[in-house]
């Protein structure tokens, strides 16, 4: 009888199990357990997994569908693995960059604005992002945490190199697929997890609790009461709201529950009026606070702006921070590295081109077929142009737009994402992946081990958006002393 | 907790309620009326409506069995008929299930996709009886499943308080229907000699009722679950003024205004516990007016004012919750409210 990985095909691609000799040390355990598994085996551990979504309501909203369906995040029965050395790596680099990130913000909005100055990064560029936001100017974080919570977006070339694809800055969102994703693998496959020494999770709620009373205003006494705010039960991120409020036992608050009064933030309770020090916000800046932003919204709490100027209250992501998520800012960040740290970056940017230089436009404009070309304020995969992909008609829509607006887009090369065996109706097939680890700055910076990796599930694609018909693994991160064969 | 929540759940114990008090009446209502001509039917219904506050909801349209059978039972349109009322709960408890149990989730949940998946109309003309009670077995499954599986935290408090207040409310307005019928039944020309004369089911207090009364007031304690308890109590006789006084008066018996209101009390001081509460005083005034009420007092006065009055009462007692537990303002914009 032949194994599940018997037709197995790299074609060509980086691929995080097989390389050429057979498969990777760290992979040998797992891969050996599978081998040993009859498809009727595989069925029951699918059906087990299924039931075990379904039940605890994991489920993301997909928009422009009919009636805003809920939707499971698939979730394959094939982990990711990474071993020790290589995830200190990514590890110190992912902390290098989100280090790098809160000085820049911090020394933009109430510093001296020294890496404009110093001309690392042109003035008008960051005055020209979409998430530039001058109403942040004076607003103190303790700490500088004003990436507080980063999810960054990285993907591994066709030699295996992790780059930094996105740094999302703002509202990350994703972590409770990670916990639930480990919850369930460990009842999936319990013995192949137990074998590998993984490092664990579970205890993201308490470190991001920790942080979030770290930065509490110095007003706030020895007991900060942070809050969750959530935009509501209609968000497509509530269920994660949710998870998180649960997570850190602290309060899942909506934008009406909380009530500002002589600049101090308070929430309506049956007790009456509580003092709240710290906001771990899931809502955009722009709905924010009705007074500041858009006067519409009904999501936001009048007068937060003022009471968090005035100390009283810390707003977690600090507000502003989207413009280091402008994609042509991102092509700086290596720099601001250098700049603030005096180091060299430990994770490269995928290269980027910035098309209001003449010769890079130029250049880009001419081998459109075979590059990447995204607009600079969005993300989750949308609106982008992938050249060898595209029609003709599409390349020349992006020309004219290129041409019409050059701040607007960033043009990027290829990356070949490494590529995972994935299980598509019963047989292994490779899938592109990518790997968001979350960090959580407080006083310090600390990435929990591993993230959220996620599958790009239809055959060839390079997008591995929830929101463009992504899955995810669960994904382990070896402890030392492990070599992926049970360390025996 | 959140004020919000907590108010959330308390709407989730009304709507619930709401919805199956609603289902009792319409039952009772459409049952009574079988035998009735077309005039007294549609007085009947007319009253019915304007007991539930509904009237004006209702509109122009004429008032026949069929319409005003699909009006409070599944308009979408009509905030009282019984399938908005569900989906209102739902909504309610969806943005509460943190705080519930998954069990009260689904069971409010499965009753509201299954209203949604059958077709209402056709069993309304064809069996409303079976239809009417597996919509009261379900919400009464909603209230077990509640209470089996809740810590009583305040949440549950919350609800539970909700819920009896609005069953303190509705079984005044389910008397109050069978008082509309009586009247619709004396005719125009009794109620024309005004309010003193009183409706004749009610003028023969103390005397028993005659055989179609009789029947009538069965119907009335059948849809307050009170039938068997009565009969136990007073055996053979059925007299007006008696059934009056168990559905207000009886305090064992889980319908009975007075029940709820002692029920309501005793959650409203777990969750006031040690506070000075407005509402708390007032429904303990509310429950010692009606607990020494001499109910053979009420026939000679108007019954119906008497009900209005009850009703007035526990409305304030929850309007007054909400302010003390659900809206706090800072000091300083309540000040800006009051003045502004």
């Amino acid at each position: 009888m032949g194994d599940l990985f018997d037709d197995y095909d790299r074609e060509g691609f980086f691929d995080e199990v097989f390389a050429d000799p057979g498969v990777r040390t760290h992979y040998q355990g797992v891969v050996e357990r599978l081998r040993r598994l009859s498809p009727t085996d595989l069925e029951r551990r699918e059906r087990i997994r299924d039931g075990i979504f379904r039940s605890a309501g994991i489920t993301f909203t997909v928009y422009g569908e009919d009636a805003g369906i809920e939707r499971t995040f698939p979730m394959d029965l094939l982990p990711r693995i990474i071993p020790a050395q290589e995830w200190e790596v990514v590890e110190r680099g992912v902390a290098q960059r989100v280090t790098a990130l809160n000085r820049f913000l911090e020394d933009l909005y109430v510093g001296e604005q020294a890496a404009i100055h110093d001309g690392v990064v042109p003035r008008w560029l960051i005055h020209t992002a979409e998430g530039f936001r001058r109403e942040a100017f004076g607003i103190p974080v303790p700490h500088g945490a004003r990436c507080l919570v980063s999810g960054v977006d990285l993907v591994r070339d066709h030699e295996g190199t992790y780059r930094v694809l996105e740094d999302n800055l703002r509202n990350p969102s994703g972590i409770s697929y990670v916990l639930e994703n480990r919850a369930a693998m460990t009842r999936v496959l319990p013995v192949a997890f137990a074998e590998q020494h993984v490092q664990p999770v579970d205890h993201y709620g308490p470190m991001l609790l920790r942080a979030l009373r770290e930065v509490a205003p110095p007003a706030a006494g020895e007991h900060p009461v942070a809050v969750v705010l959530t935009p509501g039960v209609y968000n497509s991120a509530y269920f994660e709201h949710a998870f998180l409020a649960r997570q850190m036992g602290v309060e899942l608050v909506e934008g009406r529950d909380l009530v500002v009064d002589e600049h101090v933030v308070h929430m309506r309770t049956t007790r009456g009026l509580q003092r709240v020090d710290v906001i771990y916000r899931r809502i955009d800046d722009d709905f924010l606070d009705p007074v500041v932003f858009r006067p519409d919204s009904t999501l936001g709490v009048p007068g937060l702006l003022s009471a968090a100027r005035a100390g009283n209250v810390t707003i977690v992501n600090a507000v502003g921070n989207g413009v280091a998520d402008d994609k042509a800012v991102y092509a700086f960040v290596p720099d601001l590295i250098r700049f603030y740290l005096g180091e060299e970056p430990i994770l490269p940017n995928v290269d980027t081109y910035l098309l209001w230089e003449d010769e890079q436009r130029e250049h880009v404009l001419d081998r459109l077929d075979e590059l990447v070309v995204k607009p600079v304020a969005e993300s989750g995969g949308y609106g982008m142009l992938i050249g060898p992909a595209a029609s003709g008609e599409e390349i020349e829509v992006f020309r004219d737009r290129v041409r019409a607006d050059p701040r607007g887009y960033i043009a990027q090369e290829v990356v070949a994402l490494s590529r995972h065996p994935t299980l598509i109706d019963g047989r292994v097939e490779g899938r592109h992946i990518d790997l968001r680890p979350f960090a959580i700055a407080g006083e310090s910076v600390e990435v929990l081990p591993g993230g959220l990796t996620r599958v790009a599930l239809r055959r060839g694609s390079l997008v591995v958006n929830s929101s463009q018909g992504g899955g995810s693994k669960d994904t382990w991160v070896l402890e030392d002393d492990a070599d992926g064969t049970g360390g025996r | 907790m959140l004020a919000r929540l907590a108010e959330n759940l308390f709407w989730a114990g009304r709507y619930v309620e709401r919805a199956e008090d609603t289902t009792r009446m319409v039952d009772v209502t459409y049952h009574t009326l079988l035998e009735a001509s077309p005039d007294v039917a549609a007085q009947t219904w007319e009253q019915l409506l304007e007991v539930l506050h509904l009237r004006g909801a209702y509109g122009p349209d004429p008032v026949d069995v069929a319409t005003v059978l699909r009006f409070l039972v599944l308009d979408p349109g009509n905030p009282g008929s019984i399938t908005a009322c569900i989906a209102r709960a739902r909504e309610n408890v969806r943005s509460v299930r943190e705080l519930v149990s998954s069990e009260l989730w689904e069971a409010i949940n499965d009753l509201h996709l299954a209203l949604g998946s059958r077709d209402l109309g056709e069993e309304l003309d064809d069996q409303p009886f079976s239809l009417f009670r597996s919509i009261r077995r379900d919400c009464m499954t909603i209230y077990g499943v509640a209470s089996e599986t809740n810590p009583r935290d305040e949440g549950f408090r919350f609800m539970a308080l909700g819920r009896l207040l609005e069953r303190a409310e509705m079984t005044c307005r389910l008397i109050d229907v069978r008082y509309g019928q009586l009247e619709a039944l004396a005719g125009p020309s009794q109620r024309l000699l005004g309010a003193h004369a009183g409706p004749p089911g009610l003028a023969r207090a103390g005397q028993g009722a005659d055989r179609a009364d009789f029947h009538h007031w069965i119907t009335v304690l059948k849809s307050a679950s009170a039938f068997e308890a009565y009969r136990r109590r007073y055996r053979a006789s059925m007299d007006p003024a008696d059934v009056v006084e168990f559905l207000l008066l009886e305090p064992d018996l889980p319908r009975s205004v007075l029940f709820c209101l002692t029920g309501a009390m005793r959650q409203l001081e777990a969750l006031s516990a040690g506070r000075a509460s407005r509402a708390t005083r007032l429904l303990g005034r509310t429950t010692a007016s009606l607990q020494y009420r001499d109910v053979s007092d009420l026939f000679d006065e108007d019954l119906h004012t008497f009900l209005d009055g009850v009703q007035d009462q526990v409305a304030e007692v929850a309007e007054t919750v909400a302010d003390e537990f659900f809206r706090h303002h800072p000091s300083g914009m309540m000040h800006a409210i009051a003045t502004g």
